[in-house]
């Protein structure tokens, strides 16, 4: 039953050539270190669900961030657990993220014909850390406040251009309701958009270049 | 997958892990979502409305008193209308002021005997049953009790 319906969708969709391409592919003999970028992918997917699945009780304004946030951990069933791993899954995510990059480095497997996706790898790590800083911020207790003050006043930092920089990301000269609200929209809408273009981006050059071998000695 | 039907062992390792995660993962997301429909009303405690002795035979008075009611994380002040008769001073009745049929305050005529809802004749009697217009069922009523000359009201 479940082949014919597959063979339905099959003659109509041609899903099994683009099944085949992704999860057929042939890929060189490699170890665990490979499955890095993997781990990854299913990290974004947990951050996508969960974070989902936050926005249903969060609200975003400094007189309701912080109570929504107690009453998800508190009060809703399984809300603990669904902000837990969010909350963990985050730091995973960079955690993975990073080693995904050394293995890259210490593989030499940005050369070419992988050079571009090595950019959008690099683009990613960056998406990622912006979504870690602007997450942190949503939570609008005392740890989230003062780094964030802290994290953009290392914006300001900068020569010149750095007080404009830090008026914008914060959306006035101080921390505000502004500052909260912006830093959500970026964290639910922006950053999700560009991350979801580039993961497709950077799987569809992974699958269509395929994966680096091993290096041996001497190359 | 096309040619061996069978599911082997590496399709079995996948497709459980898989399912496995994935069942893991909704029952939790299905009772986050739902979880909130589900909480019963807190608001149990028994409410102060005021002094018994206030209440004259036969004649239903209004009562007021704030409760605070929590939504979700927002806590609300709310203010309770509560129309509290008695016919030998010891036996009370308290009823909402609130209309069965579309929620308008109704108030007491006296020299009718009734309570009369002004948004569309809805009339009760005094015990608060249907005499007459759209209203579909009694004033809704309120557990009494009396401590200390003291009216406590519950549920509703």
């Amino acid at each position: 039953m479940a082949t014919r319906i597959g063979n339905w969708l099959n003659d109509r969709s041609g899903w099994r050539g683009v099944w085949g391409a992704i999860f057929l592919r042939k890929i060189p003999k490699v170890n665990w270190l490979y499955t890095l970028g993997s781990a990854t992918l299913f990290l974004a997917v947990n951050q996508v669900v969960t974070g989902i699945l936050l926005t249903l009780y969060y609200v975003p304004t400094p007189d309701h961030a912080y109570d929504s946030v107690q009453y998800i951990t508190a009060q809703v069933p399984a809300g603990w657990l669904i902000r837990g791993l969010h909350h963990w899954g985050a730091s995973a995510m960079v955690v993975l993220v990073g080693l995904h990059m050394l293995r890259v480095i210490f593989h030499a497997a940005y050369k070419y014909p992988r050079e571009m996706t090595w950019l959008t790898g690099v683009l990613l790590l960056l998406i990622t850390i912006g979504f870690g800083f602007t997450g942190y911020l949503l939570p609008w207790d005392q740890k989230a406040y003062w780094a964030t003050t802290v994290g953009t006043r290392i914006a300001g930092a900068a020569p010149v251009v750095g007080d404009a920089i830090m008026r914008i990301m914060r959306g006035g000269p101080d921390l505000s309701a502004v500052t909260l609200a912006r830093f959500f929209g970026v964290h639910v809408w922006v950053l999700p958009a560009v991350l979801l273009s580039f993961i497709g981006i950077h799987l569809y050059l992974v699958i269509r270049n395929g994966i680096s071998a091993m290096p041996k000695r001497g190359d | 997958m096309d040619e061996n039907k069978q599911l082997d062992r590496r399709g079995f390792i996948v497709w459980g892990i898989g399912g496995l995660i994935s069942v893991a993962m909704a029952i939790p997301a299905v009772a986050y979502i739902v979880g909130p429909a589900l909480q019963q009303d807190t608001a149990q405690n028994w409410i102060r409305l005021g002094a018994a002795s206030k209440v004259e035979l036969g004649i239903p008075t209004l009562f007021k008193a704030k409760v605070q009611r929590q939504t979700g994380w927002i806590v609300n002040e709310q203010e309770l209308s509560v129309f509290v008769r008695t016919d030998n001073g010891r036996d009370f009745a308290a009823m909402s002021n609130v209309c069965t049929h579309l929620g308008c305050r109704v108030r007491w005529i006296a020299e009718r005997s009734e309570f009369l809802c002004p948004c569309h004749n809805g009339v009760f009697d005094k015990d608060g049953k249907v005499m007459g217009g759209p209203p579909p069922r009694p004033l809704d009523r309120y557990e009494v009790k009396v401590e200390n000359d003291q009216l406590f009201i519950q549920g509703g």
